[in-house]
Formats: C-alpha cells, sequence, structure tokens
C-alpha cells in the first residue's frame, strides 16, 4: 500500500506552482485579451481579398511574407470565382488576421507590398483588386455562454448523480471533490494556452469538453473502490482506506490513461512531423489535459475528500466530548 | 472448497457447469461475433457497392472546410433596411439551425462589423459532382419567407398563378389594405402528415398565440364566400386552399402534391425558423482547404498507428483477454466511423484527432474489467469465477464513468450548435459503443474462449502466481 495522503501537500503544492505560472504569465502578457491569444473566430479581426493570377502560389510562404511585413500571424487561402463580367475565372488570396481592432490601411499597403515583391506569389500587378472586410467573432458571446451553461449544469447533475450513486461516501461532497478536480484540469489547460500562447478557437472549446468528459473517469474508478472496500472493511481509518483503494486501482489508473496518451501523442507526432497546426494546437493542450484528469483523481479529488470527512469527524467529536476518540471511520 | 490450493488455481470446477451444449453455444456466438465485425470492417475500409446500393466507407466521410475546401458566401440584407444586431443574432441562429440539420456542423457563419452583412463557409459535399457554389449555397441556405396571404382572384401571371399581394400602405408606412395574414414568424411548430382523405401528403402547422387570432379573423372572412387564402414561399404559389369554416384553433394544413422528402423539406425548413428579413445573396466564392486532403491522409495514417500501438499494448497488458478486447475495439472504431460517414456528419482535422482518441478510450472499459479479473485469480478464484466475478464487479465502475460523460455529452448536444454539438454527438456515441463493445462484445468472446482447454493457462491472462500467497480478506 502506497501513502499518497500522507504526500498530500506536496502534489497540491505542485499543482498551484503551474496554475500560478500559468496566472501569472497571463497577466505578464496581459494585453487587451488578457494573456490568451484568441483567434479570428473568437475575436473578430480583418479578412483582405487581394487578386492574383494564378492560384498556385504557397500558402506557408505567403503566411511567413505576412508576418514578417506587419509582425500579425495571418490565415492564408485561396479563392476562386466567377468572373461575371467577362467570364473566366478570377483568383484571389484571401489573409485572415485575427485581432481586436481592424487593420490600419498601412498595414493592408505594407502587406501587398511585400507579397508583390515576390513574383511567386502571383499577385497582379496593375490595379489588384482589394476586397476589405472587418469581420466579427464568428464563436460569439452565445456560444460561450451556452458552453459555460451546458458545463455548469453537467457538473451540478454530475455531483447529484455521484451523491446518489455513491451515497455510502455520504453526501454531496465526493461530487463535489470530483468537480474540483475538474476545475484544476481545466485550469492547468489553460495555464498551458497561456504559456504557449496557443490561439483559442474552436478547437480550444471541443480540447476541454474532451477533458470534462473523460477524466470524470479516473476520479469514479476511485470511488468505485472505496464504495466497495468500505462496505467490506469499517474498522479502518478513512485515510487508510483511500490509501488502499487507490493503490489497489493504480494499474487500471495508469493503464487507461496509458492508452489514451498513446493515441493522442501518436497523432501529435504525425502532425507536428507533417506541420498541420491545427492539430498540434488541438491535441498539445489535451495531452495535458488528460494526463492532469489521472494525476488530480488521484492527488486531488481523493486526498480533498479524505481532508473533508476527518475535519468532518473532528467537528463531530468536538460536539460530543463524550464519544472516545476513535480514527474517522468510512461509514459514520 | 477445490480451488484451495494455489498450484490447482485454474482446476476444472467449471466443468461441472459446462456441458458440450453450452460449449457449443458459446462457439457459434463467438464465431457469429467475429464474423459481424469482419463485415463492418470490410465496409468501413472498402465502401463497397452491394446489389447496386452504395455502402459508404471511411473514404466517404465528409470533410470540413479546412480539408476538402468549399464556398464563401456574403448574405446582406435588402437596401434600405437597417437589421439591428438583434435581427442578425436571430439570423445567425437560424442559418445555424437549418445547416445543423442538414449534419453540416463545421459551418462559420461571421456576421461583419458594420452589421449589415453576414458571411458563411460550408464545405463541400463528399460525393459532390459539380461544385457549383450557388447551388450549394441555394440548397443550404434557403432564403424563402413563408407567408398565408389574400389574393385577388383577377391578378393572376401567364401560368395562370396567384400573384402575391403585399400590404398596402399609406405615405406614413401605415397599413390601409392588408393582405398578408400569416408569416413564418407566426408558425410554432410545422409537420409531416399524410392525408387519410386524398392519400397525399400535407404539411402541418401549428400557429403560435397571435398566429391563432390572425388566421382565425381571416378564416372567418373568408369562410361565408369560400375564398381563398394562397400561401407563398417567396413569390412561389404553394398552394391556394379555399376556406369552409372558421378554424380558431392554430391548426393549419398546407396541400400541395408534396413527395414524403419535400413536404419533410419544407417542414424543417418552417420549423427551423421564419428569417426576419428575405436575404440577399451578394457574393459566392468557392475557397481552398487550408491543409489540402493531404493532411486528411496523414490523419488517416496517424490513426492507423495509434489503433496498432493500442492493440500492442493490450497484448502485453492482457495476452488472451488483450486480443479478445482488441478485437471489441477494432468494432468500436469501425461502428464509429460508420457512424460519422452514414450521418453525413463533417469532420475537421481536430474533429479526426478526437476520433482517434476515442480509439484509447475504448479499451478503458475493458482495461477496468481485466485488472478486476487478475485480481481475481490472484486471489485464489477459479478462472470462470474470475472472469464472471470480474465483470460483476467491474460493471459499477464502468457504469458510473461512462454514465458521468454522458451526462455531460448529453447536456453538451442540448445547449450548443454548430461544431461543438458535432463533438457532443462523437462523444455519446463513442461512449454508447465502448460500453457496448468492452462489456457485452468482449464478455461474450471471453466467455467462449474460456471453455477451450489450452486457453487456460494464467500465463495467458497476465497473471504470475506466486507460490503460497496467504489469502486476503477479498479484494
Amino acid at each position: 500500500m502506497i501513502d499518497f495522503m500522507g504526500k498530500k501537500f506536496y502534489f497540491f503544492g505542485l499543482s498551484l506552482l503551474l496554475i500560478t505560472i500559468g496566472i501569472i504569465v497571463f497577466f505578464v502578457n496581459g494585453g487587451p485579451n488578457g494573456g490568451f491569444n484568441l483567434d479570428i473566430q473568437f475575436q473578430g479581426g480583418t479578412i483582405v481579398q487581394i487578386q492574383t493570377t494564378d492560384k498556385n502560389f504557397s500558402i506557408p510562404k505567403a503566411e511567413s511574407i505576412i508576418l514578417k511585413a506587419i509582425k500579425k500571424k495571418a490565415t492564408v487561402q485561396t479563392i476562386e470565382t466567377l468572373n461575371q463580367k467577362q467570364g473566366g475565372k478570377l483568383y484571389f488570396m484571401s489573409i485572415s488576421v485575427s485581432s481586436k481592432d481592424t487593420l490600419v490601411n498601412e498595414e493592408q499597403t505594407t502587406m501587398l507590398n511585400a507579397l508583390k515583391a515576390d513574383s511567386s506569389m502571383h499577385i497582379k500587378k496593375i490595379k489588384p483588386e482589394l476586397i476589405v472586410n472587418n469581420v466579427q467573432p464568428s464563436i460569439g458571446a452565445e456560444i460561450l455562454k451556452n458552453g459555460i451553461y451546458a458545463i455548469i449544469i453537467s457538473s451540478l447533475l454530475i455531483i447529484i448523480y455521484i451523491w446518489i450513486r455513491f451515497s455510502v461516501l455520504s453526501g454531496p461532497s465526493a461530487g463535489v471533490m470530483a468537480i474540483l478536480a475538474l476545475l484544476h484540469d481545466i485550469l492547468l489547460m489553460l495555464s498551458v494556452y497561456a504559456v504557449f500562447r496557443i490561439k483559442l478557437n474552436e478547437a480550444f472549446i471541443a480540447a476541454v469538453l474532451t477533458v470534462i468528459g473523460y477524466s470524470m473517469n479516473d476520479t469514479i474508478i476511485i470511488y468505485d473502490r472505496i464504495r466497495e472496500n468500505s462496505k467490506l472493511i469499517r474498522r479502518t481509518a478513512i485515510a487508510e482506506l483511500v490509501n488502499k483503494s487507490i493503490t489497489q486501482t493504480l494499474n487500471r489508473s495508469i493503464n487507461t490513461v496509458v492508452t489514451v496518451l498513446i493515441c493522442i501523442v501518436t497523432v501529435f507526432l504525425f502532425a507536428a512531423y507533417n506541420n498541420i497546426t491545427s492539430i498540434t494546437e488541438f491535441t498539445a493542450p489535451l495531452i495535458i489535459g488528460l494526463t492532469s484528469g489521472c494525476y488530480s483523481s488521484i492527488f486531488i479529488a481523493s486526498p480533498l475528500w479524505v481532508m473533508w470527512k476527518e475535519s468532518q469527524y473532528k467537528r463531530q467529536i468536538a460536539a460530543s466530548k463524550s464519544k472516545s476518540v476513535k480514527p474517522a471511520r468510512a461509514k459514520g | 472448497m477445490p480451488c484451495s490450493t494455489n498450484q490447482e488455481l485454474i482446476c476444472y470446477l467449471d466443468k461441472e457447469g459446462g456441458s458440450s451444449q453450452m460449449k457449443g453455444n458459446n462457439a457459434v456466438k463467438f464465431i457469429v461475433v467475429i464474423a459481424v465485425i469482419a463485415i463492418l470492417t470490410w465496409i468501413a475500409a472498402t465502401g463497397p457497392t452491394i446489389f447496386g446500393q452504395k455502402l459508404k466507407g471511411m473514404w466517404d466521410i465528409n470533410k470540413g472546410v479546412d480539408i476538402r475546401g468549399g464556398v464563401r458566401a456574403t448574405l446582406s440584407a435588402p437596401n434600405g433596411t437597417k437589421p439591428t444586431s438583434d435581427q442578425m443574432d436571430t439570423l445567425k441562429a437560424i442559418i445555424r439551425n437549418r445547416l445543423d440539420s442538414s449534419n453540416i456542423f463545421d459551418a462559420q457563419i461571421t456576421p461583419e462589423r458594420n452589421n449589415t452583412r453576414l458571411s458563411i463557409e460550408i464545405p463541400w459535399a463528399q460525393n459532390e459532382k459539380d461544385y457549383d457554389p450557388q447551388k450549394l449555397i441555394n440548397k443550404t441556405i434557403q432564403t424563402a419567407l413563408l407567408t398565408f396571404r389574400y389574393v385577388d382572384e383577377k391578378k393572376k401571371d401567364a401560368n395562370n398563378q396567384y400573384l402575391p399581394l403585399e400590404d398596402v400602405k399609406d405615405k406614413n408606412g401605415k397599413i390601409i389594405t392588408k393582405n398578408i395574414i400569416l408569416q413564418g414568424n407566426d408558425i410554432k411548430g410545422a409537420g409531416v402528415e399524410t392525408n387519410t382523405q386524398t392519400g397525399k401528403i400535407d404539411v402541418t402547422l401549428q400557429l403560435d398565440a397571435a398566429g391563432t387570432k390572425k388566421f382565425a379573423v381571416a378564416t372567418a372572412k373568408l369562410a361565408p364566400t369560400h375564398g381563398i387564402i394562397a400561401i407563398f414561399m417567396d413569390e412561389k404559389l404553394i398552394s391556394y386552399p379555399g376556406v369552409n369554416t372558421e378554424i380558431p384553433d392554430g391548426n393549419a394544413i398546407i396541400e400541395g402534391n408534396f413527395t414524403t422528402s419535400e413536404a419533410k423539406d419544407l417542414a424543417a425548413t418552417i420549423r427551423s425558423g421564419a428569417l426576419p428579413f428575405k436575404l440577399n445573396i451578394l457574393q459566392v466564392d468557392s475557397i481552398s482547404s487550408l491543409l489540402g486532403e493531404n493532411a486528411f491522409n496523414v490523419s488517416v495514417i496517424a490513426m492507423g498507428v495509434a489503433l496498432l500501438l493500442v492493440w500492442v499494448f493490450m497484448l502485453v497488458k492482457y495476452r488472451l483477454m488483450g486480443i479478445l478486447a482488441n478485437i471489441a475495439l477494432l468494432a468500436h472504431t469501425v461502428i464509429q466511423v460508420l457512424f460519422i460517414s452514414w450521418m453525413g456528419i463533417s469532420v475537421t482535422l481536430p474533429g479526426i484527432a478526437g476520433i482517434i482518441l476515442t480509439i484509447g478510450m475504448g479499451v478503458d472499459a475493458n482495461i477496468i474489467i481485466f485488472e478486476r479479473i487478475k485480481e481475481e485469480l490472484r486471489s485464489g478464484k477459479t478462472l470462470r469465477a474470475s472472469v464472471d466475478v470480474g465483470f460483476k464487479r467491474a460493471f459499477t465502475a464502468v457504469f458510473d464513468a461512462n454514465m458521468t460523460t454522458l451526462i455531460s455529452a448529453v447536456i453538451l448536444y442540448m445547449f450548443n450548435s454548430g461544431p461543438i454539438k458535432s463533438f457532443a454527438i462523437t462523444l455519446i456515441v463513442g461512449v454508447v459503443l465502448s460500453f457496448l463493445t468492452a462489456v457485452i462484445v468482449s464478455r461474450i468472446m471471453l466467455k467462449s474462449v474460456i471453455d477451450i482447454d489450452i486457453a487456460k493457462h494464467p500465463w495467458l491472462y497476465g497473471v504470475t502466481l506466486k507460490a503460497k500467497e496467504p489469502k486476503e480478506v477479498k479484494a
């Protein structure tokens, strides 16, 4: 049996340290968006379309030219459209730049000149048509609000569910601690986004939701064993009961997260090798979040619950001093 | 207790319960399960055509704009209308609804800063043939405005059809003659019904309180003369029923030689909400993918490698049970892929990463169960008893874990739209599938296999038996 409870403050400390780093970076980076790097879907921005003579230009090259010219990260796409007047097709390079403010005219000109300077970009030399659209966020406040509502409501339902199913663990405290562990996982993930300046977009929402859906599983495995053990062995201190349960289920806690990590790390490596940023940006925070989900169920949720139960028990003893001092029981 | 000595751990107690008929039964079940999984895998891998019917496989999955490119369109309110930002929000929500109902979850809908235009991006369908951007936009965003109007029996067009009459207003904008009885926003719900008398398919409408009132007044007015109410989608006349009696209960029917699918489409369009105004399509472009189909192929290879690695892990850790779990995992992955393909859900690159993730999650239930079985074996139970008890005891953990995930997924589905909705669907399917395959499929297989004598060695279950281990008091 491993004494997880005895070392709990080291683990609490480690988590607090990591989250604090995230918070510090968040405020040091500052800026109008706080420390997060919001993508165009979240904060709006500018979409510029420049007419080209051909659609075969290198997209990564175009993006790097723009980054050099205006120091802003852009997403480039090719657009083809039918020429209404003369027939045939027209080609455009579409450049999306996310920013709280719109691109000012000088920036547009600098960008256009830099692109023109490279002949492989096929920018139309004489009077290229330039269409500038300033767009609002497509992931509006509405979607964020709905997402947060969904998280709150499902958290409440999970607390109620655990309360009913794990009544042996006595009351809502187990569910509340499970949700706290979940919060811990999300905070850690947010720290990763802040520290590595990963763009927040739809993939971010999906990543957070995955972690929420998944990391509860590990907590449940441990709770389930505590529930079972507390029926079998009644005369044990709570800390010991939990230590025993975690030790017994340690193999499955680790193995389940290992199979998940095998998959997600494979995808990450493939994407990193092939330069598919949309996948690396989705999977990197997931790796942290899922690992944290396993970690937090062992080192955060369970110790917090033990602390809660023990303090509850001490209060009971203080209330009725006539009783002889016994260690806290699993059932009481 | 015949199994008290540890050397004889795998004793043959189970022979008593296992008649030869029972074994035959299990073998049949085993073969059926394997055959079903093999067929599904074949369908997913090749997308074959059987009896002239094309079955969609993994290569027919609809891909998102980021992989496949698509269409970008700019829509605007009619000239002279200055939409409020509330109306733009409504518009966005309605278009999102319509796209959701055709399983297009990864479309982007972006309002412009000055609030008069909306730009949307929609991916090409996988089976797209003509790549006509205009057609795709027309198909997905029906700008139709449904109206019920009075008609002037004298005013007809060349095809002898009634013309839609507008409300006549004086110069202050006050309505003098009312010609529009109902509009899309007076309608609460719409459905499809087969008329028992005519055998034709009708679209049924339920009106809201205001609509019911307006409709009652109009029908009361028209009933004595058997007047006509004409129903238009934009300028197109759909049907023009004569009114025989006053209709005070807010139920209306549109009759008009519909096919079932036409009627369903119309009902869906009406249900998804009334546009606050008619939209003009300003510009339609086709856009390239961000990364191209190559990125999709890379993800598919990554998926294969991930599946292989998980297989190896399970094989090393759980040996014989691992093989069975791997078969169950294959079933899980294949069914998930087929579901996405058949539902026509379009996946983006992060979406594929999500599917690969479910491969890792798919074996979780099996790991929980197998660890339990190993534990029971070590505590000195027979193989058969260990498998039974293992499945039984691990069941609560697996069940509760899946239930909590399911709770969050269902809430997500109910509260959200667009990409998050598609994520929630994938998650719900994944959880249900993992439960079915890990608990039921692998159980059937494991129970048939343990009847075979050579499959009884503890090594096959990843258990090393220590000599003379003091028995623990359970668990």
